[in-house]
């Protein structure tokens, strides 16, 4: 380990996003599977908010004093500190709880009492953009957002991240922390820096290639290899990208369709090129000195984001959209983000940072500086130019022929 | 009580014997301290003889038997078959087989098959070891059972299948481990007349190991009495139970009185303990055994003494008691009886002439024995 | 209630305990996941019975393959451990003197550290230029392509180390049990120690093989950890697929099927594979 770096930092640094869902995934999946399958499971599809809906859900809300809010593992400085200047502004306590381990067991979890019309004992929860988050939407389980509520966030928040597919005008949430999911590549092993999506099929790098097992990360690239945007992306598009990440594979190569161990084989040398998260990458360079680059290719590459929403049966829903709004102080949000790597929604945290940084000295001074300067935190505009979003299913019958397009290439 | 066999076994001594000892010793090393099983034992056992190995729990016999059938290796000492050197050969190539405590039959093999094991191993062929296995279990009675499993059978069943199974190898000799322990008296009675007549039949040379005195002094033409690791006499049932070598012998083989005093006077082939006018031991000894003055112990059976009223006639021991117990057996009777120089003694009376009892718990009576029923021990 | 009435009752009331547990964990589940594998529909519309016996037909016809292979897989990584365990079992048990139980808790000392981090270090055991391969190819010993992750052996290796206790422990105690007199008995009638071993220890300790086969092949062939962290491409077990269709696809009423598609062709593979070795006979022997 390197001395040079803050031990608070490298807490958050050491373990990436992914892992902590999938270790969590390898020991409770069927567990929960057989819990929600013993339930029973019914649905009602909700028809979208109206504004009208958003007066009448806040009608008569009024400040509890408490929230119960439900995150992920490593999502924030284990003392809390954002959470205790909250609490010393507003006199509003917060229960911070690391219950979500991946999105679809979370979702196994919450959906009985929601369906019930019971509250989940949270007021506040984050969830990935992608398909438990449309899910949540349809069934109507989610408040509608009151924006008069959210000054900081309507005046922070980068404008990118006002308009996502997911959730255009964000009715139902707002962002937490985002990611990219590029390409990254060993450079102990590979000299000339790929650039293009066709890196991932050069046959020069026959059974050295890392592709994501996760069905929509996949499908991504294979889509955006053949010049499509996932996010408009067709029936049709799908069964060619199909097509050309099954020959992909079928020429060998492939090394592996990987989970959270992709960037373990990509930095002991299994894989050379892999896809893979900005935030990991920056990460493992840090914590253990490789040599990983992190290219967002010619052709684009995709971004998700993990979104605070509130739970419509939520008992102190005023107090949660409180403390929503409060992450969107660009110091509150610098503080944040000095600690999880990801991209921060709030543009305006850069120059908190900067002048962090400015002031820290050693080594403080200097993990304040490549935070601030990591593309891969703040991504310059021209990347966001490239980012593309996850596909919009707009039915769930949509959503299984995605899935039985591509899940047949990984799973084999 | 026990018939007791001749003293003048059927044994050709001149041949090679079939197993001797020489020198055997056998330690343990448990829990980092050595522990001596078997100190030196020597002895020679011929061709077709029933021999005994007799002796309390932990004396050894078991030790001895395993390094004759070659589970042990000896410490020192030397293990002869016919005259061949067996140490160092592993127990599938020494031409003897045992017969186990428990025992240690195959338990998912049959009757057939277990009695077949050591024929198949060797070679036999096939028609010829259905023909032994069938001739063997008709010798030891289980014809009509070679399907059942041993778990099937009875305890003496089992022990047959035992017997079978190493028999049925024709072994030049056969080692038994106490193989009737385990049975009830009744069975193990009816046993022990079965497996003599076995011995007979086959005329193969049997070591037997026993702890309990009755059956080696029935079956046995010779006995070793072993007492800690070494062998205490050696020699028929009826020198062993007459003529103790030891106290330790005398102890063990059957019920003893122990007396103990000065020797007074010897004349000729007797020597004699007195104790006052009437009072006296008179022990038959051999010339130069003991001197006048010498400290001695002496033994004698209890079914030799003989109880009465009166003063007793002639010119043997004479002791003076009172009855402590009567005990009423059936057949006979015993009389506990503590001597007037302070020994316990057991007497032994059959009941064939007397109607009642000849004395009471409380009576001041006579005991008296003739010299040649009192041996010194141990000199 | 007369007394008779309530002697006859007794019975049943002592069965109630066991029967309200097994029932509470295990056949109010069995029957639930049994109902979700006849019903139609998705999470959000939600799921209805329609007694859709189509879950099962589909599902086998989609995922035939990974259930050969998870049985192949399974299968071969059972006799590996039989070939590998036998031998240390019957090591610990004969010529472990009194330190066998600190050669069973070596034995068992890897399996204190979670399944899933115990084979996630296998994999950087085995990684292509870690520190097994890397010095082999370093003095050129093996080729720069080879490598063992990301191949079939790899998860079957995978599979045998991490169900190895299971073979073992029940050897072991099969060995144990066996009766050193008898070993001896047959040295005793000319066996020599293979015709020994063949002939009577073995024997006697394959109610310790069927028992050891049966807990270690189901879970072995049910397996999704193994395939998923030391396989490749085209190692999927069909474990991986129920977890898939369950967390991922949450199509639940298909991964009810798969599972119990799967139950049912281990029931099945156990069935045959007692006939075939004589449950009476093992049951018996076990009985011992
Ligand atoms: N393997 C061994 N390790 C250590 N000590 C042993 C071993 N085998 C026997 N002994 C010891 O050697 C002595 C003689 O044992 P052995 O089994 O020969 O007795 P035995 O005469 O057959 O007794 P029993 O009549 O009870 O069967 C005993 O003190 C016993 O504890
Ligand atoms: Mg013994």
């Amino acid at each position: 380990m390197n001395e040079q770096i803050d031990p608070a930092l490298l807490r958050g640094l050491t373990q990436s996003r992914y892992d902590r869902r999938d270790i969590v995934k390898m020991f409770g999946a069927l567990g929960a599977g057989a819990a929600l399958a013993a339930c029973g499971v019914t649905g009602k599809k909700a028809a979208p908010a109206q504004q009208s809906d958003v007066r009448k859900y806040w009608a008569g809300k009024t400040k509890g004093g408490h929230v119960d809010f439900a995150n992920w593992p490593l999502y924030m400085d284990p003392k809390h500190p954002e959470l205790k200047k909250f609490t010393q502004q507003t006199g509003i306590s917060v229960t911070y709880s690391e219950v979500i381990q991946d999105n679809p067991s979370w979702f196994a979890k919450i959906q009985p009492q929601l369906a019930a019309g019971q509250s989940i004992n949270y007021d506040l929860m984050v969830v990935t953009n992608g398909i438990v988050f449309t899910e949540l939407v349809e069934l109507g389980f989610l408040a509608p957002l009151d924006h008069a509520k959210l000054p900081n966030f309507t005046k922070n928040a980068g404008v990118q991240y006002k308009t996502e597919s997911y959730d255009p005008g964000n009715v139902y949430s707002i962002p937490w922390a985002s990611g990219m999911t590029g390409i990254a590549y060993n450079s102990k092993y590979i000299t000339t820096p790929p650039t293009s999506m066709a890196d991932l099929w050069n046959p020069k790098y026959k059974g050295k290639v890392g592709m994501m097992a996760e069905p929509e990360e996949l499908g991504n690239f294979g889509l955006i290899a053949l010049g499509v945007n996932p996010e408009t992306s067709t029936p049709d598009d799908w069964t060619k990208a199909a097509a050309k990440l099954k020959s992909q594979r079928d020429q060998g190569l492939v090394r592996k369709y990987y989970d959270q161990d992709y960037i373990k084989a990509l930095s002991s040398g299994d894989t050379w090129i892999s896809m893979a998260w900005s935030g990991d990458i920056f990460q493992q360079n840090l914590a253990e000195h490789t040599q990983l680059k992190f290219i967002i290719p010619q052709e684009g590459a995709t971004i998700w984001t993990d979104n605070m929403m509130i739970p419509k049966t939520a008992a102190h829903p005023v107090d949660a959209i409180t403390l929503m709004d409060f992450f969107y102080d660009p110091a509150i949000a610098a503080s944040l983000t000095e600690y999880i790597n990801y991209v921060t929604a709030v543009p305006g945290a850069q120059q908190v940072i900067q002048s962090a940084a400015a002031q820290a000295s050693g080594s403080d001074k200097k993990t304040l500086e490549q935070v601030a300067a990591s593309s891969l935190v703040f991504p310059a505009a021209a990347d966001y130019a490239k980012l593309k979003h996850f596909p919009a299913f707009k039915t769930n019958q949509e959503k299984q022929q995605y899935l039985s397009l591509i899940q047949p290439i990984t799973q084999s | 009580m026990t018939e007791i066999q001749d003293a003048t076994p059927a044994v050709h001594t001149d041949t090679l014997p079939a197993i001797e000892l020489v020198g055997l010793v056998k330690s343990f090393t448990s829990h980092g301290e050595v522990v001596q099983a078997v100190k030196g034992i020597d002895m020679k056992i011929a061709e077709g003889e029933f021999f005994s190995m007799l002796g309390p729990s932990g004396c050894g016999k078991t030790t001895t038997m395993r390094m004759i059938a070659g589970f042990d290796e000896p410490t020192a000492g030397e293990v002869y078959l016919h005259g061949g050197n067996v140490v160092g050969v592993p127990p599938n190539k020494r031409d003897v087989n045992m017969v186990f405590q428990s025992y240690a039959l195959f338990p998912h093999m049959s009757v057939a098959e277990n009695v077949a094991f050591g024929l198949k191993r060797k070679g036999v062929a096939k028609e010829e070891v259905t023909r032994r296995v069938g001739e063997m279990l008709e010798i030891v009675g289980l014809t009509g059972r070679e399907k059942r499993r041993p778990k099937e059978l009875s305890g003496g069943q089992q022990q047959r299948v035992a017997l079978a199974r190493a028999l049925v190898n024709n072994p030049r000799a056969l080692l038994l481990d106490e193989p009737l322990a385990a049975l009830d008296l009744k069975l193990r009675q009816a046993m022990q007349v079965e497996l003599k007549r076995i011995q007979r039949e086959v005329g193969i040379t049997f070591v037997f190991v026993t702890h309990d005195q009755g059956e080696a002094l029935t079956m046995s033409d010779r006995i070793a009495v072993m007492n800690d690791g070494l062998v205490d006499q050696l020699g028929s049932p009826r020198e062993i139970y007459e003529h103790p070598a030891s106290k330790f012998v005398a102890g063990f083989i059957g019920t003893s009185n122990l007396f103990s005093g000065t020797v007074s006077e010897v004349v000729g082939a007797e020597a004699v303990i007195s104790y006052g006018p009437d009072e006296r031991l008179v022990i038959q000894v051999s010339t130069g055994q003991v001197r006048v003055g010498s400290e001695i112990e002496l033994t004698v059976r209890p079914e030799k003494i003989v109880i009465s009223i009166e003063a007793p006639h002639g010119n043997g021991s004479a002791v003076k008691g009172t009855v402590t117990e009567v005990v009423y057996l059936g057949t006979a009777t015993n009389y506990n009886v503590k001597t007037s120089t302070g020994a316990d003694v057991v007497v032994f009376t059959q009941n064939a002439t007397s109607a009642g009892d000849i004395a009471v718990r409380g009576d001041s009576i006579w005991l008296s024995w003739e010299p040649r029923h009192s041996y010194v021990i141990g000199a | 209630m007369s007394a008779r009435l309530r002697a006859r009752l007794a019975p049943y009331a002592l069965l109630l305990p066991g029967g309200l547990w097994l029932t509470i964990f295990f056949v109010v589940p069995l029957v639930a996941m049994l109902s979700l594998s006849l019903q139609q529909g998705d999470v959000v519309s939600g799921f209805s019975m329609t007694w859709h016996w189509q879950n099962f037909t589909d599902g086998i016809s989609k995922y035939h393959n990974q259930i050969i292979r998870s049985l192949w897989y399974g299968g071969l990584s059972t006799v590996l451990q039989i070939v590998i365990g036998y031998p240390v079992a019957y090591w610990i048990a004969f010529r472990g003197g009194n330190r066998k139980s600190f050669f069973l808790f070596l034995l068992l000392l890897p399996f204190f550290v979670s399944f899933v981090l115990r084979t996630i270090s296998w994999q950087f055991f085995l990684s292509d230029n870690g520190i097994l391969l890397g010095p082999l190819k370093n003095i050129g010993l093996v080729s720069e392509h080879f490598h063992i992750l990301a191949t079939p052996y790899a998860v079957v290796g995978g599979l045998t180390y991490n169900y190895l206790p299971f073979m073992v422990l029940p050897l072991y105690v099969a060995l144990e049990r066996v009766d050193n007199r008898v070993v001896e008995a047959a040295h005793d009638l000319y066996a020599n120690r293979v015709q020994t071993f063949r002939k009577v220890v073995f024997p006697l300790t394959l109610p310790g093989v069927f028992a050891g086969v049966l807990i270690s092949f189901v879970p072995a062939a049910a397996d999704y950890v193994n395939a998923s962290i030391l396989g490749g491409t085209q190692n999927t077990m069909i474990g991986n697929i129920i977890q898939n269709e369950y967390l991922i696809n949450q199509t639940y009423p298909e991964a009810s099927a798969l599972s119990f598609t799967l139950m049912a062709v281990l029931l099945v593979g156990i069935f045959i594979y007692a006939r075939a070795l004589g449950t009476e006979e093992v049951l018996e022997a076990a009985a011992q």
